[in-house]
Order: C-alpha cells, then structure tokens, then sequence
C-alpha cells in the first residue's frame, strides 16, 4: 500500500471513528440524559416509555421529526429559510476535526495519533468555524419574515459576537502559556510538568479566571440557559426557529446539541488536559484505549455540567447578559491575559 | 502551459467562487443577500490563502471578516430592516464619476503590479506536500519589530474611530 493511500485510509478512519462516536453514541444518549435529568430536577420521572428506563426516546424524537410536515411560511425568504439550518448543522460537525480526542495508538504498524487533523491554526479553526455557524441563527431568523423569529436573530448575532470576545482572549492566554496554537500541543504542555509543585499543569489552575470566562462563555455561544436570549420561549415564542418545523427544526436541534458536545470537548482540552491524566502513562493500544475513555469522561462532565445548568437557573434580562459579557468577562479576560503573560515571562507556567 | 494539478484545480474554483460571488454581491438587490455574498467570497479567498501556505491569514480572513464584521453589518441591516435596495436615483453623478474613476485606477495599478511581478521559478512538483511551519510566533516577531511603528499607528486609528463612533452615537441621545 502507498503511503498516501494509507495516510487517507487513516484519515477516513478517523473521521469515520469521530463521526459515528459523537452521531451515534453521544448525541442519542445527550438527548435522553437531558430529558431524564430534566425529571430528576423537576422532581418527576421525565421519559420511561419507551424501552428500558426510556432509553429509545431519543429514536422516537428523531423519528417524530421526520414524519411531520416541513411548512415554509408564505412571504419568507425560501432559498435562505432552506439553508439556514445547514449553515449551522456543517460547521456544527466540523468542529470535531481539529479536537484531540487521545494520544496516539499503534495499529498496523501505523503511529495513529488521535485527532483528524492537527493543523496549526487549532483553535483559530475552531472559533472560525463557530462564528461563521452564527450566520445560521440570524438567517434563520430574517428569512422567516416573523416579528419574534428576527428578534431572536437580532439577539443571537450580538450576544455571539460579545461573548466571542471574551472566549477568544481567554483562549489567547491558553496558547501563550503552551506556545502554539495546535491543540495537540496545548494538551502536550499541560501533560508536561505541575503547578506550584503539586496540581496538574493544567490550564484551569494558572487561568482560573480565563477558565471561568471560557465556560459561561461558552453558554452564551451555544445558547443554553441561562444565556438562551435567541429562542427565550417565555418572550419570543421559540426566537430564531419559530417558522420551523420537522426536519429544519430537527437540524437546529442536533446543530445546538452538537455545539453543547464540542464545546464541552474544547473545555476539556484547553483547560482540563485533554486526554492526559496525571500519573497515568501508559502506552501502546491500552495507552491509547485509556487516553480516549479519559478525554471522554471529561467531556462527558461538561455535558453534564451544561445539563444541569440549564434546568437549574432561570434566564437572565438581554441587557444583564450584555453588561456581563462587555463591562465584566472583556476587562476581567484582558486582566487573565496579562497575569498568563508575565507568569510566562517570568517562566512559572 | 502548466499541468492540471490540483493544486491549479483549487486555484481555479477559489478564483472563479470569488468573482462570481463578488460580482453578485454588487447586483443583488436585497441587502441581506449581497452580504451573504460577501461572505462566499471571503470563503473563497481563504481557500486561496491556504493555497500560498498562510492557514493563519486564512483562518483570520474568516474569523474577524466573514464571522465578526458581517455579521455586525447583517445586524444593522436587520435592525434597520432593509427589504430592498431603494430605486436607484441618480443624485450624485459627480461621485459616482469620481467613483469609477478611483476604481479603475486601482485596477489599474493592481493589474500594472502584478504583471510586472517575477515570476516564481516553475520547477516539477515534487508530490511532497511542504511542512507548514508554526508561522504564527515569526508573524508576531515581525509585527513587534520591524513593522512596529505601522502597527502602533493602525492599533491608534481604530482606537480613534471606537471613541468617535461612541461620542456620535452619544450625541444623538442626548
């Protein structure tokens, strides 16, 4: 076999691996984990119907959205109305490529490393991709040619842009600290020494602040309580996907879960270690095999942790959520970025 | 005339999506659309940035043009609910005129430019994509030193067009 084939197998595989993982296994399940943990905190059993402790809801939700009637209301924008979802659902899925979900593996006498591509620009490529998935929320909104789906649309372009702001710099201070911006290498750093002598290297020690900026932050990305100004059923019936309906919806459904996935996987890997865990270094296939089940139990946390979230604080005011973001994260995120740049400096971190 | 390689694939489409997008951008009548427009062909110049081995600049191009200025520019459009370009009366022949005028000269300059530019040597291609390197810590090098005092000098203009924006739109309120 040729080495370009060989590396394109590889490459195929991998995306084939990450694909089936995060469509097949995580998403389902994300599903029926919010549903049920939605119940836990409500104090009522939530969906247990249909299969075991109602494990197949998630089948009759998707299934439920194909078979109803996909309606374009009249004088919208149809072109737009159309590919709104998708511009949304394909940066959605993108994201994944450049995420390091392990260490490396052998295989075939291959050395796989276990990220789809480990482009210089990482975390670039990933703030690219999530700023250009805005276009689908506003459009998705003005196409409509519905008073409250505009206003979600309206909300969700400045609220994307204010809190974008405010992750970026926090992230700048991730890639100062590690000296690039590959993702691979921002997980490498942290797996490399300790801080202060006895705590993991890992980025939410020496950053707490820029951690704390990045994970509300990344609320207000995704659109999650209690950051979800764009849908705010209370005042915009559902915001930005008002008009929508079967499938359409269905993909701003998967698009909004897919986003909650990757940016629970970016938190673990710029500011948890990544794949690495302190004290752990094995290698070979059960290396590899441990460095997956590890990334992946710390993403699943943040799943979690943006589950509970959600049905535990109420929505904040559009005016609260934009003082927070400008007058709080931005110079709190710039005071972060100075701090990591003379601990780097002076060579503590 | 050069082999059909992929890389002259690539190049093609990037550069004809550019145009056409360019150009569709200036017919559309509907706001919303030219800016969607915009949008493709900021698309398709990063596609060619990644092409001159730049990832940065292209990941850049996508990141502060197509995902932060235009949105803000669909923003003010939606806020002002833009439906449709007004009828277009011809009130002001004279900067139209100017208008043309400016822009043919700079085609012209940019036309004049790159014709005259060397070519770079044409070797056969090895098949060995080229190691992108970490250009980023060089790019900052280079912007702290040698190009210090334009950079200083572009960071002051945009401070001073955010405090102008500000103290107009304060004006208005008050």
């Amino acid at each position: 076999m040729s080495p370009a084939l060989a590396a394109a197998l590889e490459g195929a595989a991998k995306i084939a691996f990450v694909w089936g993982v995060v469509l097949g296994a995580v998403l389902p399940n994300l599903i029926w984990v919010e549903r049920r943990m939605a119940g836990l905190i409500q104090d009522r059993p939530g969906p247990n119907r249909v299969g075991p402790f109602g494990l197949f809801q998630a089948i009759a939700d998707i299934l439920k959205m194909f078979m109803k009637e996909d309606v374009v209301p009249m004088y919208a924008d149809r072109l737009l109305h159309t590919i709104a979802p998708l511009i949304l659902l394909v940066p959605a899925m993108s994201t994944f490529a450049v995420i390091p979900f392990g260490s490396s593996i052998r295989l075939f006498d291959r050395d796989i490393s276990l990220v789809v591509a480990d482009v210089n620009i990482g975390i670039l490529y990933v703030f690219a991709l999530t700023s250009i998935g805005i276009y689908g929320l506003v459009l998705a909104g003005w196409a409509s040619n519905n008073k409250f789906a505009l206003m979600g649309g309206l909300r969700s372009s400045a609220q994307v842009i204010s809190y974008e702001l405010a992750m970026g710099i926090a992230a700048i201070s991730v890639f100062l600290a590690a000296g690039s911006l590959r993702l691979t290498k921002v997980v490498e750093y942290q797996a490399s020494g300790t801080f202060l002598g006895f705590l993991p290297l890992w980025n939410c020690f020496p950053q707490a602040l820029g951690c704390m900026i990045f994970v509300v932050s990344a609320f207000a990305e995704t659109n999650r309580l209690p950051f979800d100004h764009p849908e705010a059923e209370a005042e915009l019936v559902a915001g930005y996907h008002t008009e929508y309906s079967a499938f359409r919806f269905g993909m701003f459904f998967m698009a909004e879960y897919l986003n909650l996935i990757a940016a629970s996987a970016m938190m673990a890997t710029l500011y948890f270690g990544g794949w690495s865990l302190p004290g752990l270094h094995l290698t070979g296939i059960p290396g590899g095999v441990v460095s997956i089940a590890v990334f992946a139990a710390k993403t699943g946390f943040f799943i979690f942790l943006f589950v509970w979230v959600r049905w535990t604080l109420p929505r904040f005011r559009f005016d609260q959520l934009m003082n927070l973001g400008w007058k709080v994260f931005l110079p709190l995120a710039l005071l972060n970025l100075i701090v990591t740049g003379a601990l780097v400096l002076w060579g503590v971190i | 005339m050069p082999a059909l390689s992929g890389e002259l694939v690539v190049f093609g489409f990037a550069s004809l999506l550019v145009l056409a997008f360019a150009l569709l951008m200036v017919v559309q009548k509907t706001p919303v659309r030219s800016v969607l427009s915009l949008v493709v062909t900021f698309f398709g110049l990063s596609v060619l940035a990644i092409l001159l081995a730049a990832p940065f600049i292209a990941a850049l191009q996508i990141f502060v043009y197509a995902g932060a200025i235009l949105v803000l520019f669909l923003f003010v459009i939606m806020l002002l609910n833009l439906k449709e370009e007004a009828a277009d009366k011809d009130d002001r022949p004279v900067q139209r005129t100017l208008g043309l005028l400016v822009a043919l000269a700079l085609g012209g300059l940019l036309a004049g430019a790159t014709l005259r530019a060397p070519l770079p040597p044409r070797g056969t291609p090895t098949g060995t994509p080229i190691p992108m390197p970490d250009e980023i810590p060089a790019l900052g090098r280079l912007l702290f030193s040698d190009y210090l005092l334009a950079f200083e000098v572009l960071s002051l203009l945009l401070l001073v067009a955010a405090v102008g924006a500000l103290l107009l739109s304060k004006r208005r309120f008050e």
